[in-house]
């Protein structure tokens, strides 16, 4: 009689249950989405991860196998759709769901990567406290005897001052000097000279730098 | 060790400035290798794990005479040449049959290394599975069941569960595809048996089938695709401490950091909160119109005087209809409120 075959059907899907705790046979719904464990996964979504805790007999069947993959693989997947947002795909995709960091401790492939050596440049610029300036920034200070704003360099600049004057101090000893060599130099001409010597000097020194640089080796 | 090279060329300086290290590090490569005696079975299975692990992973068909424990300076060489820092060494004996040693590698040196056999009665290829496969380069999902795995001591167990982790992750990526997710790797580990072996590290994977639940949540199936491989776990190198903590570090400043006000909300939509300055009204533009030009108001100052104080009091904003049917003979100053 059916009556009495059905109890008796459930009693063995009971006990095979038993046998197998966590097997396929335990679910009697299958469609059912929800996994039952002795000890709850855990998992690390950055990683696809799903850590699975419970112990399984020394030598465990096939079908335990397949049982306990299918419970961690329903349960990772459980996880991941129901933690992580989605993103809408932008490409006319599927679903992209954002997946948080990965927490599985893992070593590195190579080590951290080393911070550049400094040029001798940048380790005098440190020292001196000369600052990076964007193009245009600095270029003009207050003059407060004109009472306005002028150019530190160039046109009209400031380290130009005292340069074209229409009258100017005449230190007897240079002046006898420069007359001796018979260049045609006047005194003049002095600060343009000074000012030009600076700039050679600095290029000469950035030379050097770059060359030293290029020896030892570092920065570049 | 590998001779070091001063590039002469751009091309070649790209080259070496690619293996460079990183502060976010790339998905790391997998050298499939053999020694001079290596079974058939070893062979395939070393093909069946290359082919899941493609496209990272490198395949090397000649055989080595190198023995991994003995002397890695072979392995290190390989890892520095091929920029590789996974390798999977198959070979065969009669004291070590069907042996796969994985070896890490961390900066072009040996970091450790595992032997597993494989059990020759219980493996099977990929080849030996029919049904469909998954495809290549899919990020497997990963699980890892049995006590063993998790214990607190570090053991082979927890070893090989670290190189497992570290061969099959594949490319670490922000975003996933739901489709993608296709491909199981599951590992398992149970007691120690009675008769005191230790206890056989199990490998198998399965294909996701995904079935309508009638919820949001799919019921999920599994197919086995292999290749199924049963390990059981031989000599172990574990890391070096110091090296390992060296390898352990991750830079400052490699974590995100959390962007203020901006929230994805439950469809997926971008929500930003913005902060704006006081609103100035005095400031406010309003329609423009001749009638407010600021010249004309000056010329109708001018004009306007001799009109007399009463007639500027009771003005209106003229439209500029109005302007034209009055011919320009009288223009008043719009009265600004």
């Amino acid at each position: 009689m059916p009556g009495d075959s059905t109890p008796a059907a459930s009693q063995a899907a009971s006990t095979s249950a038993l046998k197998s705790a966590p097997s396929a046979a335990s679910h009697p719904d299958p469609s059912s989405i929800t996994v039952t464990k002795a000890i709850p996964p855990t998992f690390d979504l950055g990683n696809l991860l799903c850590h699975d805790p419970t112990p399984l007999p020394p030598l465990p069947p096939p079908a335990l196998l397949a049982a306990t993959a299918r419970d961690c693989a329903q349960s990772l997947i459980n996880q991941l759709l129901t933690a992580c947002p989605v993103v809408t795909a932008a490409a006319g995709g599927g679903v992209l769901m954002a997946l948080p960091p990965a927490t599985f401790p893992l070593p590195r492939e190579k080590p951290l990567p080393r911070k550049k050596a400094e040029t001798t440049w940048e380790r005098f610029a440190k020292k001196k406290g000369i600052r990076d300036r964007k193009r245009g920034e600095g270029g003009r200070e207050y003059d407060a005897g004109k009472g306005e704003w002028v150019p530190r360099w160039g046109y009209k600049g400031r380290n130009k001052d005292g340069e074209g004057g229409w009258i100017v101090e005449v230190d007897e000893e240079k002046e006898r000097g420069l007359e001796g060599e018979g260049t045609g130099k006047t005194v003049r001409g002095e600060g343009r000279r000074d000012r030009v010597e600076k700039v050679r000097r600095n290029e000469r020194k950035q030379r050097a730098n770059e060359r030293k640089g290029r020896k030892s080796g570092g920065g570049g | 060790m590998l001779r070091q090279i001063k590039p002469k060329n751009a091309r070649s300086k790209r080259a070496l400035a690619k293996q460079e290290p990183l502060m976010q590090e790339n998905a790391k490569t997998t050298l499939f290798l053999k020694g001079t005696s290596s079974s058939s079975l070893v062979n395939d299975l070393l093909t069946d794990i290359h082919s899941l692990k493609r496209p990272y992973a490198i395949r090397f068909t000649k055989k080595n005479p190198i023995h991994p424990f003995e002397d890695a300076s072979s392995l290190e060489f390989f890892s520095q040449k091929n920029d590789a820092s996974l390798m999977v060494f198959g070979s065969h004996s009669k004291k070590r049959p069907h042996s796969m040693t994985w070896v890490r590698c961390f900066g072009g040196q040996m970091l450790d290394m595992l032997e597993l056999y494989v059990v020759q009665e219980t493996a099977r290829t990929l080849q030996q599975f029919k049904g469909e496969k998954c495809k290549v380069g899919v990020k497997p999902l990963l699980s890892f069941s049995g006590a063993q795995f998790e214990s607190p001591v570090s053991n082979q167990y927890t070893l090989a569960k670290s190189m497992f982790v570290d061969f099959f992750r594949g490319a670490e990526t922000q975003t996933i595809d739901v489709e993608g997710l296709q491909l199981l790797i599951s590992f398992f580990v149970g007691e120690d048996g009675e008769d005191g072996h230790p206890a056989k590290i199990q490998m198998r994977c399965w294909r996701i089938v995904t079935k309508r639940s009638g919820q949001k949540v799919p019921r999920v199936e599994v197919e086995e695709i292999g290749p199924r491989i049963d390990f059981r776990v031989g000599r172990t190198r574990e890391a070096n401490e110091g090296v390992l903590k060296e390898a352990m570090k991750t830079g400052k400043g490699s974590e995100a950091k959390p962007k203020k006000n901006v929230e994805t909300d439950v469809v997926g939509d971008k929500i930003g909160q913005i902060h704006l300055g006081r609103q100035d009204l005095n400031e406010l533009q309003t329609r423009k119109m001749k009638g407010l030009k600021r010249g004309r108001d000056l010329d109708i100052d001018e004009e306007g005087e001799g009109e007399g104080e009463g007639a500027e009091e009771d003005e209106d904003v003229i439209s500029e209809e109005e302007q034209d049917m009055g011919n320009g003979v009288k223009l008043k100053r719009p009265r600004l409120t």
